[in-house]
């Protein structure tokens, strides 16, 4: 049961990493459908790295490395170009998939290196997680950075007049946004499940993309959401555990999306928008073009 | 204090100086030569019509937008103007008639967005400090913590003011500062303004209508035409009929007639209908009345106080929660948009722009948006656009549209050709009733005279019509009943020789007498 509860942190561990990124470049009006691509992307190059190097460091930093390069080629696409961000996404994801399968073929196995340790039984990596939605938190509505970040992505020409560089600070968060799905991509497969095999992920990006919308596009409510989403992670793929017979892991894998999907709706009543007005990044999504 | 004492006072050393602005746009000169200049503790109202250049110098003056030549000087100081932040950092603020706020935050994080000294961690209790110093001064009531999207128009404008203030603006530049307001809510703001400028600030508000804000308060008074500079006045020696004159550039008549016609039977009748809004609060609560043929019911209101949502209702987009609607004596209370308009409902949307047409149609199209279930103009499914192409032919040169011909893009169109263009195309029907959600706003005093007498004229066709305007002058010139609308609600339904500015102005702003608006 322990060891149950122990797995289910580090999985919400690698959701809270991934869509704390998201969060991030949400609150600054960027949609980044591409999580998953950077995770595998991530995920595989930082497995390759630690393991030529035989050091976790290097495999963490490759990671981040990385995420941060998939980030701002996000934001080029996005801010730089002005395209739609659902396609640039969607083709950093199909780009992570292929390429992903691509490279990392032969290294397919176990790493092969001695396990993280862990603190107090559970991954240090959660430990870091809940460290860093608080500082999410703080710096979102707290600072002056935060403030920032938040009226760019309710309103940029507001913040253009303001004196706020628009285009420099969703920039900013893209690409530090890419730096977390990187290494939540690294924890996955350095950690949680230290062996490569192509396609490893199979949608653990698109849950920690729900999962932000399942926050409100608060911290501290998207750490719940991931603590949930990791137990019921963990859940469909030892269904037998609590519920032995009732439905197969696949189908268990979609009740976060029914509970997003259950949030969103509430969230797009009458009686929701009256009482909280609308939750969601007014400019979410929609490129903003100067002047 | 009073507006003598005002003009009397001796001003300040010259804060603002224009020299020799002038800014071409391919086809236009938008501002040709102008010399401007302001005084400390100066109001110098700009007056103009739409095109008179009035935008492009404010984009100028607040670092939006570079002048071909001329030059800026400031306190003495000849300065370029990069960005706004380049004329912030000089002391001059703006506050925009289209809001720049930040719907989400709150007033306080509004107002300190973007501010030098707002800290790396905010400090949102010493900010909230120096904003109520600052609201103290100059009389202004808000509360700091209530996220922008919960209050009104007029607390918007005041969050602008504010936010330009703490940023210690010592010019400020308000671009149609009371088109928003009601009567009460206005003379709020311009006793704020006067203390702003008994406190040396140097204010320049841009007014397209509303003269009588302009004498009762500027000092000066600078009025373009045509992108240059028609005249200057010390305001004591202007009048209305002077400043419309220089304005428009001919006799301007302030009246605009009233015929009475002799009503005819009820065509529409309202009988307690309620309806939500689409934020989910009740916007219209229980409203009952009638308007007969040959009559203009009017609707005086504050943008949102449920005159927009009341308008949807009755044109079909939007659901009553209760109540009952009839046309010609037939309920209509749940048809759908289209046979309404089959049974003679005519309806001219607010936004001209993004509900009143589609700006990559065509004029023809546009116009076939409001015939395309007339077997006249469609058969078997085909739409006969020949017959179409006629009658917006005939529209055109009917209402006067100043366009090249009848296949220009409507987003090519000015607003006031364009109103014109949407009104054509309900009048043309011969409608029953006719629904006009304000239907002047933006538009030069030209247009609107137009578009006001064209009400008329369907008025005397005995069509019923019903006028929602936020402009009280336009609703007491025009209307045959008055009704002032607050929070969802009829104030009163006053018949016009009953109605005046001070009582309708009173009770649109939710008092009851008069005397609680002094």
């Amino acid at each position: 049961m322990w060891e149950f509860i122990a797995r289910s942190l580090e999985a919400s561990t690698i959701f809270t990493l991934a869509a704390l990124g998201e969060l991030l470049g949400q609150r600054s009006g960027i949609l980044n459908v591409g999580i998953e691509g950077i995770m595998l992307f991530g995920a595989t190059f930082g497995f390759i790295a630690a393991q030529n190097s035989d050091s976790y460091a290097v495999g963490f930093l490759v990671a981040i490395a990385i995420g941060a390069l998939l980030g701002s080629l996000h934001g080029f696409f996005s801010i730089t170009l002005g395209v739609d961000q659902v396609v640039s996404g969607m083709g950093i994801w199909i780009l992570g998939f292929g390429l992903t399968t691509f490279i990392g073929n032969p290294y397919t196995g176990p790493l092969g290196m001695d396990r993280i340790p862990t603190v107090f039984g559970v991954s240090p990596f959660f430990i870091l997680s809940v460290i860093l939605v608080a500082v999410m938190w703080f710096v979102l509505s707290k600072t002056s950075l935060g403030l920032r970040i938040r009226s760019v992505g309710e309103n940029p020409s507001v913040a253009e007049v303001s004196g706020i560089n628009v285009a420099r600070t969703r920039y900013m968060c893209v690409v530090v946004g890419g730096m977390l799905m990187g290494f939540a991509g690294a924890v996955y497969s350095l950690d949680y499940n230290p062996v490569w095999n192509y396609n490893f992920l199979m949608g653990w990006g698109f849950i920690a993309l729900a999962l932000v919308f399942f926050s409100l596009w608060n911290p501290w409510i998207l750490l719940g959401g991931s603590l949930l989403f990791g137990f019921l992670w963990q859940l469909s793929l030892n269904p037998q555990l609590f519920l032995p017979g009732v439905f197969s892991r696949y189908i268990w894998r979609t009740v976060p999306f029914v509970i997003t999907l259950l949030v969103l709706m509430v969230m797009s009543t009458k009686w929701f928008r009256a009482k909280w007005g609308s939750a969601k990044p007014e400019a979410l999504g929609e490129p903003y073009v100067k002047g | 204090m009073t507006k003598e004492l005002l003009a009397g006072r001796e001003r300040g050393a010259t804060i603002l100086e224009l020299r020799g602005i002038t800014k071409r746009f391919p086809g236009v000169v938008a501002n040709d030569q102008i010399d401007f200049e302001m005084r400390a503790g100066e109001i110098h109202a700009i007056l103009g019509e739409n095109g008179a250049g009035k935008t492009t110098l404010m984009k100028i003056l607040y670092g939006i937008m570079q002048p071909d030549e001329g030059d800026i000087y400031v306190r003495g100081q000849r300065v370029k103007f990069h960005s706004p932040l380049n004329a912030i950092e000089l002391g001059i603020g703006m506050v925009h008639q289209n809001r720049k706020l930040v719907n989400a935050h709150t007033v306080t994080e509004n107002i300190i967005l973007g501010h030098p000294n707002a800290g790396r961690v905010l400090n949102l209790r010493r900010a909230e400090q120096e904003i109520d110093e600052l609201c103290r001064r100059y009389g202004f009531k808000i509360d700091l913590r209530a996220a922008v999207w919960q209050l009104s128009e007029g607390e918007k404008q005041v969050v602008e003011i504010l936010k330009a203030l703490y940023r210690g603006a010592k010019i400020l530049i308000l671009d149609e500062p009371t088109s928003a307001l009601a009567p009460p809510e206005t003379k709020k703001l311009l006793s704020s303004v006067e203390a702003m400028a008994d406190d040396e600030l140097a204010i320049i508000p841009f007014i397209t209508h509303k003269l009588p804000i302009v004498l009762s308060t500027s000092h000066r008074v600078t009025v373009l035409r045509g992108g240059r500079v028609i005249a200057r006045f010390d305001t004591s020696s202007a009048t209305e009929q002077s400043l419309a004159r220089e304005m428009v550039g001919r006799e301007v008549l302030f009246r605009v007639e009233r015929p009475a016609v002799e009503t005819g039977k009820p065509v529409l009748q309202v009988d307690n209908l309620s309806a939500l809004s689409s934020r989910g609060f009740m916007a219209v609560k229980n409203v009952t009345f009638t308007v007969r043929e040959g009559e203009i019911f009017g609707i005086a209101g504050v943008s949102g106080n449920g005159q927009h949502e009341l308008a949807e209702v009755l044109a079909g987009l939007r659901k009553p929660e209760a109540g009952k609607v009839t046309l010609d004596g037939a309920e209509i209370t749940d048809a759908p948009p289209l046979a309404r308009w089959q049974a003679g409902l005519g309806y001219i949307p607010s936004e001209r722009n993004a509900v009143g047409s589609i700006g990559e149609f065509s004029l023809v199209e546009n116009v076939a948006m409001n015939y395309y279930f007339d077997d006249k103009y469609a058969r078997n499914g085909l739409v006969d656009y020949a017959n179409i192409r006629k009658l917006t032919e005939e529209m055109i040169v009917d209402y006067d549209v100043a366009t090249p011909n009848a296949d220009v893009k409507a987003k090519n169109l000015s607003g006031g050709n364009l109103q014109k263009v949407i009104l054509a195309r309900v009048l043309t029907r011969g409608p029953r009733l006719v629904i006009a959600n304000l239907p002047t706003q933006g538009l030069d005093v030209g247009a609107t005279e137009f578009v006001q007498n064209k009400l008329i004229e369907a008025k005397k066709n005995k069509a019923a019509v019903l006028l929602i305007s936020e402009d009280l002058d336009e609703i007491l010139a025009i209307s045959d009943w008055i009704a002032p609308m607050y929070e969802g609600e009829f104030m009163g339904i006053l018949p016009a020789d009953e109605a005046n500015r001070e009582r309708v102005g009173a009770l649109m702003a939710g008092l009851k007498s008069e005397r609680e608006a002094q």
